[in-house]
């Protein structure tokens, strides 16, 4: 009962910071919303017992991703006349959500009436740092190797990019 | 419990579309893509939980790399752009498409 609650409030939470999210008007407002559905997030990992991608998630998307945003933010010095004027935000935003609209509830219903695991066994050990590992290191070695390389070669293009004068 | 993180992921998924399409601002759009991904992460850790394989943890493992691999090419991307043409709107990022420049 109390884990509905927690995911009441944290759902409410990672909803409307979103939803701030998109329509601010300033970079940073949004940067820093976008901290808290992040955050959010990563409690709802949290609740499903999945402790080490709780943890990445903070350390990675809330610490290094979102600290690179803001810094970048505040490196650029940014002034309103930068910012791009989207005299008709608003008026966009409606159009589109009343577009979008029609997918999402087919998508809801869909999931509302499947027979999709009503009795949702918990097992604790899965989500610690050991389980995901062992699943990392034997089935998953391939990709894993893979998104070193991806890591690597984003490395070096940016460090290119940014030391480019022209 | 799997439904109520899969609607939230629905719904998540749906404001990053909709902050996808309808800004113009970069930043904003970059961050609606983290917020796409976010969302695919939190159903596949809500499904991985529910069928007990730790597969689902791995796959948003990767989805993290690759946003973190993403974050630092728009980073510079952002950073090249705004030198060159002083300005966070998406709709004058042509110089791909420009011979004159």
């Amino acid at each position: 009962m109390e884990n509905e609650i927690v995911f009441s409030v944290l759902a409410v939470v990672a909803v409307v910071s979103a939803i701030v999210m998109i329509s601010a008007h300033r970079p940073i407002d949004s940067a820093l919303s976008f901290i808290v559905t992040l955050i959010s997030v990563a409690a709802l990992f949290g609740l499903v017992n999945a402790t080490f991608l709780f943890v990445v998630q903070i350390i990675i998307y809330a610490g290094a991703i979102l600290t690179l945003i803001l810094f970048i933010i505040m490196f650029l010095n940014i002034k309103d006349e930068n910012l791009p004027e989207e005299k008709y935000k608003n008026r966009w935003l409606l159009v589109t959500s009343i577009l979008i609209l029609p997918f999402s509830v087919i998508l809801i219903n869909l999931i509302l009436g499947s027979d999709i695991a009503v009795n949702s066994v918990i097992n604790e050990n899965l989500g610690t740092i050991k389980d995901v590992g062992l699943t990392l290191f034997s089935q998953w070695i391939l990709p894993f190797e893979l998104v070193s390389i991806l890591l690597l070669v984003a490395l070096v293009g940016s460090v290119t990019l940014s030391k480019r004068k022209d | 419990m799997l439904k109520a993180y899969m609607i939230l992921s629905i719904i998540l998924f749906s404001i990053g579309v909709i902050g996808l399409i309808s800004r113009r601002n970069i930043i904003v759009i970059y961050m609606s893509i983290e917020l796409l991904l976010n969302a695919v992460n939190l159903s596949l850790i809500a499904i991985s939980g529910d069928i007990g394989n730790a597969s689902g943890h791995v796959m948003s493992l990767m989805i993290i790399a690759i946003a973190a691999s993403e974050a630092a090419l728009f980073m510079s991307l952002f950073v090249v752009l705004f030198r060159k043409k002083g300005s966070l709107d998406a709709n004058i990022f042509d110089i791909l498409g420009n011979k004159d420049d």
